[in-house]
């Protein structure tokens, strides 16, 4: 942990040195892409993406200045949640691994290079300043999008029942967990922009909302109900944060319901993965088996569990025990004591991801940490509520701890990018300003 | 957000508590339910938990051994292949069960349209084929059929084929005994089926187990019979080829060791081979040995006289009326097959006179011939170890018809088995004492415990034994010359026996078939110290139905074999005369050394006695006891022997001239692995040499160094 807190805050100084300057709105040139509104708005500045920067060299940057290293507090509970998931997925794959591939080491091997290759794109994404990657919010989310679209029209990887991988030589890319992360980014990039303007249904809300409704049915055409719900959740969580009419809120979510509605009752997996979380012990044959058998795996643990490698619930008993119900091999081994801790591991990220997004200096540093930070909670939260048989069974994994390369990588990355927000910095003029005249006004 | 002043700023602080506050509540709800999980209902939950990994696994023990009585392995467990399918995975795996068929089918002999059919079930378990051999399990394997598997089960295998099949009985494919010792032992062999916790996956694979695994307590008990094979297979040999030869239905044979009640062999013919007992038919699976009962004839007739010694109602010596070979009992007639006038009961067993019987068994009398009979174990089962054993016929005196007590004296209407008869005549050869038959000398546990060991039990003191020894001393003139069963004399020893050759019932008319016999011949030797004791019983001999002509052969040969294998000492009736003399003055035993006398004069004629004085010692070295013994009885000497196998030295050494009936000394030893002779032998030539050769002969003995010391003088009757 301190060693990665010495990196980020080392890397300060020299960004520091090189990057010190200094603007004022008034300085600042209206982007093209903004003029519309600036005509409408002619108060309204905003920073420029790096690519603008890129296009248009001679003009001064206005990035506010790094003071500090990133949150440690909050590098170190991630970077304990990665070590923990290690080591439970290979608790609670090694049975599985050596009867499906003969090695027992395999997903454990699998995910320690993966968390190696996360714990770069994080140091990455936390060392280079969130404005600038800002310019790569559309090339991201359009790749994204790209990548879903493949998946849906039926490139995809078939595993599970559904093809949501995209195979790339031995790697399996999951555009599902990629698209949340883009999303969270377009989001925290087009609110940002909109500031005031959000309140309006037409350009506060629409767009966000239609955006997300083609992320959420490309999605579900995989299928991947949970993805659609988490990235709906995620755009409603931050229209919110940002301001949007509850009412408009509301009434998407209304209207949202019935096609929900559809779409649970239309689909017979679906159907039973509802009658299997309602009773899941009366089904403990068919349909419930999978949830009893997680229920059962935390009853096991009891209060402290049966220890670290002693479950008997993975014994190709639980379905997906290194994956989405690996938090019941956490419960069975590590008991309720283990579990509270990670619960709590889980409630110290929320809360230092929610403390950076107090401490953000503009706002698009405040909707990119409230986006990721509630979207690692909602999975963390929506994942364990499943294992324990408070919703029904969704497909979602355990950030960090899971197994999976996409998830792992992309949730690094959010949180190289939640780490970046965290640093403190000082004379954002830009956005400070920006944002301080934004507070200022009435919409 | 610097700008906490600020409204918005503000607003979207308190919106984003908002949101952090629903997260809360959804962790919170999280960890409520984990509690609820974990801690309020752990119990049940890990109950349910437990039910489905935890399992009493039952341990598949290894069927215990068989052995005969020297180790030799008569039945045994031995892994084999066994194939078996997955039809549901063949069909998963989208392969054609036909052309999977029609690869297994002609490697294993099997119809390729049924396992076709077979692999086509909905099921995720067939089996193809159990058992199958080695070459067959190695080309199965080789042909890496997808959905075919081949796992080990245990195959129960009798190496002997069909040796002792029907004491053995067999196992069938699941090694579970269903007949014979594998039915009558079959807790002991399957060995203890105890369970051990142990966590299973979710497939039923065995993880791992809480305890350690005791291969010990996996361990069938292994049994030792008291079943020689040597002589059993002798024995089943010469059964085979008597029934075969006489052209008769069937047949027994018993050979027992009197003393013990052990039974050394026990062959049925028609037999069966034990590895594939599908192929037989019932009938020849039977051990009629115990299960088939037979009227006795006058192979009973012993008893008989035994009885009737014992209550006082005849006397050694009295003379009974034969009637010249008829003689009327209430409305029927009883014929002899050769006419007798007046007979003593000892000539009444060496001719079998049936009306003698018939008057001995009137003057016993109804109760007192039932009594003897009962106490001879007529009717009730003898106890043997062995399964589907019969009690055989005898009613109660009150239920008997006017005539019975006169047939049932001779063995008519009366039935017993071959195992009976010879338990019975065994008493006699032991000196009164009926024994327990014993047909498991030893059961030993996987840790080497000795569970069960067989010790001589005598049942009951049947008949005094001075009568015995006279009964017995009777019985030996049924085999010598004049006798009923010549051809059951054994040269160099003094056999006992009787023959019986009783007509079958006729079950379709009723009263007696006129051309269906039973024969049969029990007898024992050496007369005088009984080691073996044999029942021949032949089921409707064709070529000769006479017991003295059939089954008497079969127990010299059998007999004869048995006590050179076993290297039994023989004796000679010049010996009996000698033990009998001294005994002179008690009342019983003088009348039994006068009733041998007159057997023997009766049986028969004195030879020529060799010139007085001093004889030359004929050189026996290299011979067996047996051919020692004649020659030396030829010569006129008594011999002594010592140890079993050749002789190897003998005091006084060949040439040397002795007095006649001097005893020689002979010392046997068992001949070196090359077949030649003892290095001593040629050194055995001075007494001291003799007494070097036994000290240093006697270590080398591989049998406890037990004396056999046979006292014999040249008699009239030697081979």
């Amino acid at each position: 942990m301190g060693m990665l807190g010495n990196m980020f805050s080392s890397a300060r100084p020299a960004e520091g040195n090189v990057r010190v300057r200094r603007s004022t709105p008034t300085e600042e040139r209206p982007r093209e892409a903004d003029s519309d509104r600036k005509s409408r708005d002619g108060e309204r500045k905003t920073t420029a993406p790096a690519a603008a920067a890129a296009t248009k060299p001679a003009k001064a940057v206005k990035h506010p200045e790094v003071t500090g290293p990133a949150d440690a507090v909050l590098s170190a509970t991630v970077i304990t949640l990665v070590a923990f998931g290690i080591v439970m997925v290979y608790s609670a794959s090694a049975v599985f691994a050596h009867q499906r591939f003969g090695s027992g080491q395999y997903f454990l091997i699998r995910q320690s290079i993966f968390a190696v290759l996360g714990l770069c794109v994080m140091v990455v994404t936390a060392s280079i300043d969130y404005h600038k990657l800002r310019a790569l919010t559309y090339p991201f989310l359009l790749t994204a999008l790209a990548l879903l679209l493949v998946t849906a029209v039926g490139f995809g990887h078939a595993a599970g029942g559904a093809a949501r991988w995209i195979s790339v030589g031995p790697i399996h890319i999951q555009p599902a967990e990629i698209v949340k992360v883009a999303m969270i980014c377009w989001l925290a990039y087009s609110l940002s922009k909109k500031t005031e303007r959000i309140r309006s249904f037409s350009v506060g809300f629409l767009p966000h909302v239609l955006g997300a409704g083609v992320v959420m049915i490309l999605c579900l055409k995989q299928p991947d109900f949970g993805s659609a719900v988490m990235i709906g959740l995620i755009t409603f969580f931050m229209l919110f944060t940002a301001g949007a009419r509850l009412g408009y809120i509301l009434g998407a979510g209304m209207l949202a319901l019935p096609m929900v509605y559809y779409l649970v009752a239309g689909s017979e997996y679906r159907m039973r993965r509802i009658t299997a979380f309602l009773s899941p012990f009366q089904y403990r044959h068919s349909a419930g088996y999978q949830i009893a058998e997680s229920l059962m795996s935390f009853g096991a643990g009891g209060t402290t569990g049966v220890g670290i490698g002693d479950s008997h619930q993975k014994l190709l008993f639980l379905p997906e025990a290194h994956t989405d119900f690996i938090s019941a091999i956490i419960g069975e081994e590590l008991g309720f004591l283990g579990f509270l801790a990670m619960v709590a591991a889980f409630l110290l990220l929320v809360v230092r991801g929610l403390r950076a997004a107090f401490t953000a200096v503009d706002e698009y540093g405040t909707y990119l940490a409230v986006g990721i930070t509630l979207f690692l909670g909602t999975q963390a939260f929506t994942n364990l509520a499943v294992a324990v048989g408070l919703l029904p069974t969704k497909g979602l994994v355990l950030p960090f701890i899971s197994y999976g390369g996409s998830s792992l990588l992309v949730n690094c990355l959010a949180v190289g990018l939640l780490l970046n927000v965290s640093r403190p910095r000082v004379g954002a003029v830009v956005s400070a300003g920006e944002s301080s005249r934004a507070f200022g006004g009435v919409a | 957000m610097n700008a906490p002043a600020s409204r918005r700023g503000l607003f979207m602080r308190a919106r984003i508590v908002m949101l952090a506050t629903l997260l809360g509540c959804g962790a919170g709800a999280v960890v409520y339910r984990a509690w609820d999980l974990q801690v309020r209902r752990a119990d049940t939950l890990r109950g349910m938990a437990e039910e489905q990994y935890l399992r009493d696994v039952a341990l598949a023990p290894k069927r215990g051994t068989i052995y005969d009585r020297d180790g030799a392995e008569l039945a045994v467990s031995v892994d084999a292949d066994s194939v078996w399918g997955n039809p549901l995975a063949i069909k998963k795996a989208g392969q054609d069960a036909r052309a999977i068929a029609s690869h297994l089918a002609p490697l294993l002999g099997l119809d390729v349209e049924v396992l076709a059919q077979r692999l086509s079930s909905e099921r995720h378990f067939v089996w193809v084929k159990r058992r199958v051999t080695p070459a067959q399990g190695k080309a199965v394997r080789a042909l890496h059929l997808p959905g075919i598997a081949i796992s080990e089960e245990a195959r129960r295998f009798y190496p002997n084929r069909e040796l002792a099949a029907h004491v053995l009985g067999f196992a069938n494919v699941d090694g579970v005994g269903i007949e014979g010792l594998e039915l009558a032992l079959e807790d002991k062999l399957r060995g203890p089926r105890h369970t051990i916790p142990a966590v299973l996956d979710r497939r039923g694979e065995i993880v791992f187990s809480q305890q350690l695994l005791d291969e010990r307590n996996a361990q069938g008990d292994e049994v030792t019979l008291t079943i020689d094979k040597t002589l059993q297979y002798l024995a089943e040999r010469e059964l085979e080829l008597a029934v075969r030869t006489s052209e008769a239905r069937a047949g027994s044979l018993v050979l027992i060791e009197p003393s013990s009640g052990e039974i050394l062999a026990m062959a049925n013919y028609p037999t069966f081979n034990p590895n594939e007992p599908n192929r037989s038919s019932n009938t020849d699976r039977r051990n009629r040995a115990i299960t088939d009962r037979f009227e006795p004839g006058s192979t009973i007739k012993p008893f008989t006289v035994s009885g009737a010694l014992a209550a006082g109602a005849v006397s050694p010596t009295q003379i009974i009326d034969c009637e010249n070979g008829a003689v009327r009992v209430a409305e029927y007639t009883i014929h002899d097959s050769h006419h007798f006038q007046l007979l003593t009961p000892a000539q009444v067993l060496a001719v079998s006179s049936n009306i003698g019987a018939a008057k001995i068994g009137l003057a016993l009398g109804r109760a007192g011939l039932y009594r003897a009979f009962t106490r001879f174990g007529l009717g009730e089962r003898t106890g043997v170890e062995l399964p589907g054993e019969t009690a055989g016929i005898l009613r109660h005196y009150k239920r008997w018809y006017d005539m019975d007590a006169a047939t049932i004296a001779f063995g008519q209407g009366v039935s017993v088995t071959a195992l009976q008869l010879a338990m019975g005549l065994g008493a006699i050869a032991n000196k009164g004492r009926l024994m327990q038959p014993q047909i498991i000398k030893r059961i030993v546990d996987g840790h080497g415990e000795v569970v069960q060991a067989a010790t001589p039990h005598v049942r009951r003191q049947v008949i005094p034994e001075n009568v015995a020894r006279l009964v017995s001393d009777m019985l030996v003139a049924v085999t010598e010359p004049g006798g009923t069963a010549v051809e059951a004399a054994i040269p160099g020893y003094l056999v006992a026996g009787k023959t019986g050759t009783a007509q079958k019932a006729d079950y379709v008319h009723g009263g007696y078939a006129d051309n269906k016999w039973m024969s049969s011949f029990v007898g024992y030797a050496p007369a005088q110290a009984p080691r073996l004791l044999a029942a021949v019983v032949l089921d409707e001999p064709m070529i000769a139905h006479q017991g003295g002509s059939v089954a008497a052969p079969v127990f010299r040969r059998v007999m004869g074999a048995a006590l050179r294998h076993l290297g039994v000492p023989g004796d000679n009736a010049g010996a009996l005369a000698e033990q009998a003399a001294p005994r002179k003055g008690d009342a019983s035993k003088s009348v039994a050394a006068a009733v041998v006398a007159q057997a023997l004069t009766a049986a028969a004629p004195s030879e020529p006695s060799l010139a007085a004085g001093e004889v030359l010692v004929p050189s026996v070295l290299g011979q067996s006891a047996r051919q020692a013994i004649s020659a030396l009885h030829q010569a006129e000497l008594d011999v002594r022997v010592q140890g079993t196998g050749l002789v190897s030295a003998q005091e006084p050494a060949a040439a040397s001239v002795a007095q006649r009936g001097a005893q020689v000394s002979l010392r046997l030893s068992p001949p070196s692995a090359d077949g030649s002779l003892p290095a001593s032998t040629a050194k055995a030539t001075t007494p001291a040499a003799a007494a070097a050769t036994t000290s240093e002969a006697a270590p080398t003995l591989p049998q406890p160094a037990r004396e056999l010391i046979a006292v014999a003088r040249p008699g009239g009757h030697d081979g």
